[in-house]
């Protein structure tokens, strides 16, 4: 990929200094997005990933957490030497961002119309009375039946994936170029969800920004995205694109993801599961993270901790011990 | 929004009769010859009077919805008896004195209402930093200390000691001008009458009678209301909806004021009709303390002398006001929160 990174992460680090210690939400993550395409970035509850997300909208709450390290280049603009006002400018306009949950996530005591012009009237120099067309026409564009109506309605008066859907409308209403999507299916029933992940590769292809997709399903991603980062424990263990990572995982986290999830052909007495449970943040494993959980660790992984590394072209994985990896799915591909 | 004001206003008359229901059962507990007391307009109707006669022709012994039909349409007319320790009918006695209490009420409310939730809000904005834990010791003191206590201590400060607020409604030089000729008594409320006047001396002069009394009754719901607020603000601040309005690029006050306030005063207000309840509570203590003639401090007097008429008519004014209160809570409500009006 020769094109300008949109976006650009480097060795991020995010920590909570908290009474109970220091939690190191995101402690070096790196990654970038390029314009138009979709970032999938995945992993468990508490890896890290919402944590990311807030850090590049500088939304996370401080004190107790704090941006410590790291840069965040956006149109090599590094958006953490930025000052509150000049980052007021870049939320919903430049990068917007929807979240997992439609229910909480509008305020009950406006109107939609009123939520969604809002955004247009700070980031846009137009009347209100434009504004309200475009709000509007936008949601239109997201599908929302009876748009005149619905406008003056409020949230309460309208359904989960309606909701989500005004919530991308408003996103995409400054016309983004990266829009940052927290779960934002994680709360819907199924049905809904295929529909929610349609409209949004539909308005991806329609508006031409880039998406990054934040989610804990593995499905969502392959469904959507080009480029996957796997997260585990505030860092990113697998970076490759959508294809390779599905095809030939190359850490034993993602590859333990894989396995979770269950397939229609397989008839499988039980899932497999990942044995044991995320560290807790205030007391991450020496060494490698995963190091408890995974069945290659060596004294190795429980002292050192390993670094992303090119193992492919275009495929990063940080593992000591990929190898055991290839050895135990070449035994498996067998039996 | 409309329909739900006339629904309100349509339960408004069951509610009305029931109150007046339960003060005549109240009434109704006493015996024919003390009810006979509200009957008569002066004791010296009962010289050379055989009280029997008179409970038989005023209807005493009737069946209560008889006795109930005539009281009510009495009260409806405005006639509640003859109040003993006023001096005068009952109805006269709270014309007279409900101008005073007005006064006092109105601007102990409004100021701790509007200062409340600024303060509260403020307090929020600064959890924990100096600002919030000043504001909060202030709270628990003015929380903490009794109505009674607190006004016999302004009185000892700022009368006693520093003679800048005086007790009663005005000084006898301007009680003077008040009920003389060329003074005209529009409303009795002493600062709008000044005004009407153009006598500024005497707005002056109701104003600093005032100020010591409104802190009094006030000073407690200052407190309550700003830690409600907190309390409140500090928990919508915390929601998804607020985080999305900072992820669209809203400026921080904006935030705050326009998408976290408005969510925050649903208890707020919830709150603020009890504490117009606890006003109308303070006003006996702070009335009598500051020697103000109105509405508590008769109601305190009338309830010593056994005055019954004044007593069971105050239950009667105090549940009809506390019902209008009650009515403009719910309709706050549905300004507030959409999702009420359409329930």
């Amino acid at each position: 990929m020769s094109k300008e990174k949109l976006i650009d992460v480097n060795d991020l680090a995010t920590y909570f200094h908290t009474e109970e210690g220091t939690v190191k939400a995101v402690d070096g993550v790196s990654f970038e997005i390029y314009p138009g395409e979709t970032l999938g970035i995945v992993g468990e509850s508490g890896c890290g990933k919402s944590v990311t997300s807030l850090s590049i909208m500088r939304l996370i709450e401080s004190p107790p957490g704090k941006i410590e390290n790291g840069e965040i280049l956006f149109n090599g603009k590094d958006l953490t030497k930025l000052n509150q006002k000049q980052m007021r400018k870049i939320r919903g306009n430049d990068i917007s961002m929807i979240f997992q949950e439609p229910m909480t996530s509008l305020n009950p005591v406006y109107t939609v119309g009123d939520q969604i012009m809002e955004a247009i009237l700070i980031h846009k120099d137009v009347s209100k009375k434009e504004a309200r067309q475009e709000a509007i026409d936008m949601l239109t564009k997201v599908g929302i039946p009876l748009p005149e109506q619905r406008v003056d309605e409020y949230p309460h008066q309208l359904s989960g994936g309606m909701r989500q859907r005004v919530m991308i409308a408003m996103s995409l209403s400054c016309d983004p170029q990266l829009l940052i999507a927290d779960e934002p299916t994680t709360a819907l029933d199924v049905t809904i969800q295929a529909q929610i992940l349609e409209l949004m590769n539909s308005l991806k292809r329609q508006f031409g920004m880039a998406i990054m997709m934040i989610t804990h399903d593995l499905g969502v991603i392959a469904e959507v995205s080009d480029r996957v980062a796997v997260m585990y424990a505030g860092k990113v263990v697998e970076y490759a694109d959508v294809k390779d990572l599905y095809g030939d995982p190359k850490h034993p986290y993602t590859w333990g993801l894989m396995y979770s999830i269950p397939h229609i052909e397989k008839d499988l007495e039980r899932l497999e599961a990942i044995p044991g449970n995320v560290p807790n943040p205030l007391n991450f494993p020496e060494g490698c993270k995963f190091n408890t959980r995974c069945q290659f660790a060596t004294d190795k992984c429980r002292v050192d901790e390993p670094e992303l590394e090119e193992v492919e072209e275009g495929h990063y994985s940080a593992c000591w011990h990929v190898d055991k990896l290839e050895e135990q799915k070449a035994k498996q591909g067998r039996g | 929004m409309i329909s739900y004001i006339v629904r309100r206003l349509l339960i408004l008359p069951i509610i009305l009769i029931g109150v007046t229901l339960l003060v005549f059962s109240m009434i109704m507990m006493l015996g024919p010859y003390e009810r006979l007391s509200t009957y008569i307009k002066d004791p010296a109707e009962l010289k050379n009077v055989d009280v029997d006669v008179l409970v038989t022709k005023l209807g005493l012994n009737d069946p209560w919805y008889e006795q109930y039909g005539r009281w009510i349409s009495g009260v409806a007319r405005g006639d509640m008896g003859w109040s003993e320790s006023a001096g005068s009918t009952v109805t006269q006695a709270f014309l007279s004195r409900f101008p005073a209490t007005a006064e006092l009420g109105l601007l102990a409310l409004l100021p701790v209402v509007v200062g409340g939730v600024i303060l509260g809000v403020f307090a929020s904005v600064h959890h924990n930093d100096f600002w919030d834990h000043v504001s909060r010791v202030l709270a628990i003191i003015g929380w903490s200390v009794p109505t009674f206590v607190f006004g016999l201590i302004m009185l000892m400060i700022f009368y006693g000691t520093l003679g800048w607020f005086p007790p009663s409604r005005l000084d006898s030089w301007a009680l003077d001008i008040v009920n003389s000729a060329g003074f005209i008594n529009y409303t009795n409320f002493f600062i709008i009458d000044g005004l009407l006047n153009a006598n500024f001396a005497i707005v002056g002069n109701a104003i600093r009678h005032l100020v010591a009394p409104v802190i009094t009754i006030s000073i407690l719901w200052w407190a309550f209301i700003m830690r409600i607020t907190r309390s409140s603000m500090l928990e919508i601040l915390r929601r998804d909806y607020i985080r999305t309005a900072r992820a669209k690029g809203v400026k921080e006050n904006v935030v705050v004021y326009k998408h976290a306030v408005r969510n925050a005063l649903i208890p707020v207000v919830t709150v603020a009709g009890r504490m117009v309840l606890g006003l109308l509570g303070g006003l006996v203590i702070t009335e009598t303390i500051f020697n103000i003639k109105g509405l508590g401090q008769f109601m305190a007097q009338a309830a010593q002398q056994l005055d019954y008429p004044a007593v069971l008519g105050g239950t009667l004014y105090f549940g009809f006001l506390l019902i209008l209160i009650n009515l403009c809570v719910d309709v706050s409500y549905a300004i507030i929160d959409p999702r009420i009006r359409l329930e």
